[in-house]
């Protein structure tokens, strides 16, 4: 890791430069919710003033720019008697401006299943290495408990990061290929007061932290209150839509379709990105549904993100950015439901 | 499908509407980039949209629109007698439709508002399956052309088509939109089936339903989001019994 | 009675820690590439079951699959879907891979509607298979309900080919009737080249039926079991393994040496889906094959 100071006027023109050559992708203000707060996502930007850097988060993840909601695996090609299948992971290079802590940390989750292990994901790993990513701290919002869940710093998984320190930006350069874009824009070595203003700043972030969840000894009490009525409870008003897994970066299942074109040639075999809540999840041929009842799905989610991930990689699938709870229709947002589960008055 | 072996039937399949505006068949005439291959599956007897043609000799009936006046149930039997196959299509002909908020107000009175001076004999609207046995139901006000496409390929193979069973929520989350449940409107996605890739609410209209229920539909925890945001009891049920297509799920709560 | 913690075989072990790599390193992007196979033969064994050979097509590709009895594949109709399929067959033949498939739902319909010379494609093989490495000097319990004598095939032809590495082999299979009787032309040789002893048990007997009718768990009164030398191999409906399991826990059979095969949705394959999820535990990469300690002490398993 390299560490340098790059001013903010200095910054924008590196930023207009990355997106003159490059898809680039970063947040914008969409939509306003009914109280008049503003909706990010991130969505490709034409130049800098478009980027909304001081966003708060985005509604929905950036796991779709490297988990396409739909996404073809392969094509069978039809003739006659024979067919052929074609199988494409080429993607074009491109850049993502503005990516908070969590966000990054949910892909180091992501690359745990999809990158590393025994069978890597080649359509994954296609989108990841060909992803520049440039993050940026933030204060959290009074929701984001990411740093109960040792979230609320990347360590790696990204190209570039920066920190606000002022009229300028603390920089950690992460790859060559970061190194490379320097070229033409100056960068300036950290001076005694920068590092301090940076270690300053972060101390200050870490303070502003309102929402804990406590997670010591949550693998286990997963297991131990597997039939809690808690699950009861929150399953009554879950509306299995799976809006939660749709926007959370780190929920990768899916669920796979084949669907023959109508000239008969081709048949296309598809992957889409699934949510344990949904009814259909753990159905057999013949109609037999080990999860049937809403509140085993809604707990199985929760399941999942404490045991089974823990059990396979040694941390939680949770990053604590509490986007499901505010995309949930029905207001089930983990804060509460481990707070009900470890039986502990709620705020 | 020749790899496996299997002949392709090219079904003879015939179109009638009834009370609706059409734009299902609409739908499917519109779609010029796969029309032809699509006509090359089955043999068109009768369409109304693209071609004059009218014969009697048909396996599979598309009904589309509601049933609202005595000679139309009379015209619905006798193709049910001639049809090996009666596919409903549109939520006109599976649920009744637009065409049910009919049934909230008396005949005379709709009679007179609709017709004015000139009154027709009109009964109470009725979907497709109230009048004759139906054997498949294809909803959507208008069908989704991509799934109506797949449901013909799958009939015309042999096998069973599956409707998504969760609703449209997933399909709206994947497009990226925001919940308009949180934007003060009434969305009713979350016990609709999916399928219509969430068209209205990319439009930034809320969900009515027009494609019936989810398998899995929680009514009564939605109703209850919906009374705690505020909605009175009329505004719900106005956006529930719009389509007529919720009603199974919505009338033992409300 | 003394208990003594058996010793493990550490011999086995290099057996016991994967399945053979179909995760080829230098061949890494290609996990969801099938294998195109022929269909080389067909064999109806129900209305409901037909018993398919295939061969996979590229030399190349046919040397590198080989598997272990109780593994699984992914077979692919294309257009239709991917099916994960128990291979069905003996593993010391790689001309042909046997798969036993009954007609479930759409692709299964599907492919019974196949030919000899239709072409299918497979991925695999994947998943956890019996250790029969670390049976070897013992007696063995094959214990089949009703499509559950597909998986039991594999092992089955396993033993054949070592048949003098094994002590006493016993075969329980129970179906609901006897013309869900699967691969009965087999049983004559099973017996009486291999010497198996074959206990059949049906629930709703016709009128030719001579045998035993009942639960499978009947068939215990029949066969002497030596607890401590004894592994047993039980595949079928939970209900069913839940039952067999339980009586063989009693008579003394220590729970992780019973073998059971636990099913679930799949779509991968891989551990990425996690559709095949039992609590904590990916059925396609800790499963099928569990012991039963395992699959007792699995959340939501039985
Ligand atoms: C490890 C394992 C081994 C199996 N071995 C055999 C075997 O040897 N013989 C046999 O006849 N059947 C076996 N099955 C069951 C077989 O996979 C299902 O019958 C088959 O998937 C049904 O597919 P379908 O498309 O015909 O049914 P549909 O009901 O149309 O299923 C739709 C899709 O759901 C998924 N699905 C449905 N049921 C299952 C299921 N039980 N398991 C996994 N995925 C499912 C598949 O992706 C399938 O394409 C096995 C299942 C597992 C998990
Ligand atoms: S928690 Fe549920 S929705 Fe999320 S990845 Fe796991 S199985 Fe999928
Ligand atoms: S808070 Fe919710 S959306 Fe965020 S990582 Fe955790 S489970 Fe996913
Ligand atoms: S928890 Fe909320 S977002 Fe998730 S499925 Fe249930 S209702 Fe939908
Ligand atoms: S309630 Fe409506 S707007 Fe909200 S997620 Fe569901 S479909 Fe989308
Ligand atoms: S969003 Fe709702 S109303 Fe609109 S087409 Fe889909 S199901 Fe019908
Ligand atoms: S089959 Fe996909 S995770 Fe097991």
């Amino acid at each position: 890791m390299l560490y340098k100071t790059i001013s903010k006027a200095n910054f924008k023109v590196f930023i207009n430069e990355v997106i003159a050559g490059n898809v680039t992708i970063a947040p914008k203000m969409t939509d306003k919710d009914s109280e008049g707060n503003p909706v990010y996502q991130f969505q490709q930007v034409y130049a800098f003033d478009e980027i909304a850097l001081n966003y708060t988060k985005t509604y929905s993840s950036l796991k779709n720019f490297f988990l396409p909601f739909k996404e073809s695996l392969s094509t069978f090609q039809f003739d006659k008697n024979e067919w052929k299948q074609k199988i494409e992971y080429s993607i074009h290079p491109r850049v993502i401006v503005g990516v908070r802590a969590c966000d990054i940390n949910g892909l180091l989750k992501l690359d745990n299943v999809l990158m590393k292990g025994k069978y890597p994901s080649p359509y994954y790993v296609a989108r990841r290495t060909n992803t520049f990513l440039i993050g940026l701290d933030h204060e959290p919002m009074a929701d984001c408990f990411c740093q109960s869940l040792n979230s609320d710093e990347a360590l790696h998984g990204f190209d570039l990061f920066l920190t606000d320190i002022g009229d300028k930006y603390f920089m950690q350069i992460n790859s060559s290929k970061a190194f490379n874009l320097f070229k033409n824009v100056q960068i300036n070595d950290i001076e005694t007061e920068d590092e301090e203003k940076y270690i300053a700043e972060k101390k200050r972030i870490a303070s502003l932290f309102k929402t804990r969840v406590a997670i010591t000894g949550l693998s286990n009490l997963m297991d131990i209150e597997f039939e809690s009525d808690v699950w009861k409870k929150w399953g009554d008003k879950c509306l299995s839509c799976g809006t939660c897994a749709m926007v959370c970066p780190t929920c990768y299942c899916f669920t796979v379709t084949e669907s023959i074109d109508v000239s008969l040639k081709f048949a296309l075999k598809e992957k889409v990105l699934y949510s344990c809540n949904l009814v259909d999840f753990a159905e057999v041929a013949g109609g037999h549904n080990f999860r049937p009842e809403p509140a085993t799905r809604l707990k199985y989610r929760f399941y999942h993100q404490h045991r089974g991930f823990v059990e396979s990689y040694d941390e939680p699938k949770c990053v604590g950015c509490n986007r499901c709870g505010i995309a949930c229709p029905a207001g089930i947002n983990p804060i509460d439901v481990i707070h009900d589960l470890r039986m502990e008055d709620v705020k | 499908m020749e790899y496996l072996g299997i002949e392709l039937k090219k079904p003879k399949v015939s179109f009638f509407d009834f009370t609706c505006c059409e734009g299902c068949q609409l739908q499917i005439a519109n779609k010029e980039d796969t029309l032809v291959d699509f006509l090359s599956l089955v043999e068109v007897v009768n369409f109304r949209e693209i071609s004059s043609e009218k014969k009697d000799h048909y396996e599979i009936a598309f009904i589309e629109g509601a049933i609202s006046r005595q000679d139309e149930i009379e015209r619905l039997e006798k193709i049910r007698k001639q049809a090996k196959l009666v596919v409903a299509l549109g939520t006109c002909a599976c649920y009744g439709g637009v065409n049910s908020l009919k049934k909230r107000f008396s005949v005379e009175d709709v009679v007179n508002e609709v017709y004015g001076h000139n009154p027709v004999e009109t009964l109470p609207v009725k979907s497709v399956k109230e009048v004759v046995a139906v054997d498949f139901e294809i909803p959507g006000c208008p069908i989704s052309k991509a799934e109506f496409e797949s449901i013909i390929l799958h009939l015309v193979l042999g096998t069973e088509f599956r409707f998504k069973k969760y609703p449209v929520c997933v399909e709206c989350k994947q497009n990226l939109n925001h919940c308009l449940l949180d934007e003060g409107k009434i969305c009713l996605g979350p016990i609709t089936r999916a399928g219509c890739n969430a068209v209205c609410i990319n439009g930034k209209l809320p969900c009515y339903g027009c494609r019936g229920p989810a398998e899995e539909n929680n009514w009564p925890s939605l109703k209850q989001i919906l009374t705690e945001k505020g909605f009175s009891p009329e505004q719900i049920d106005e956006k529930t019994s719009f389509f007529n297509s919720l009603t199974e799920v919505t009338k033992n709560e409300s | 009675m003394s208990y003594e913690i058996p010793r493990e075989n550490i011999a086995a072990e290099p057996f016991m820690a994967g399945p053979p790599d179909f995760n080829r390193k230098s061949r890494l992007m290609q996990t969801d590439k099938v294998y195109e196979c022929m269909i080389t033969n067909i064999v109806e064994l129900t209305d409901m079951e037909k018993l398919f050979h295939l061969k996979i097509m590229d030399p190349g590709e046919s040397r590198l699959f080989t598997f272990r009895p109780g593994q699984f594949l992914m077979l692919e109709l294309p257009g239709f879907g991917e099916i994960p399929i128990s291979i069905s067959g003996s593993s010391a033949i790689r001309e042909r891979i046997g798969l036993c498939i009954r007609k479930a739902g759409k692709v299964t319909n599907m492919l019974h509607k196949a030919r000899i010379g239709t072409k299918v494609g497979v991925r695999g093989p994947f998943g956890t298979h019996f250790p029969l490495e670390r049976m070897v000097g013992h007696n063995i319990l094959l214990i089949a309900g009703g499509l559950g004598l597909a998986p039991l095939r594999a092992p089955i032809y396993w033993v054949n080919e070592h048949r003098s590495e094994y002590a006493d082999v016993a075969i329980m299979y129970g179906t609901k009737r006897p013309k869900d009787i699967l691969f009965d032309y087999q049983f004559d040789m099973w017996g009486k080249i291999y010497n198996y002893d074959i206990h059949l048990i049906v629930e709703e007997p016709d009128e030719n039926w001579k045998g035993r009718v009942g639960l499978i768990t009947e068939l215990f009164n029949e066969v002497d079991i030596d607890p401590h030398r004894t592994y047993a191999i039980v595949c079928g409906p939970p209900v069913m393994f839940k039952f067999v399991c339980n009586h063989l826990n009693q008579v003394g059979i220590p729970m992780d040496r019973m073998f059971v095969t636990l099913e679930r949705r799949m779509h991968c394959g891989m551990g990425k889906c996690c559709r095949c999820m039992v609590g904590s535990t990916f059925t396609c990469v800790d499963g099928p094959v569990m012991d039963y300690w395992t699959v007792m002490n699995l959340k939501e398993a039985i």
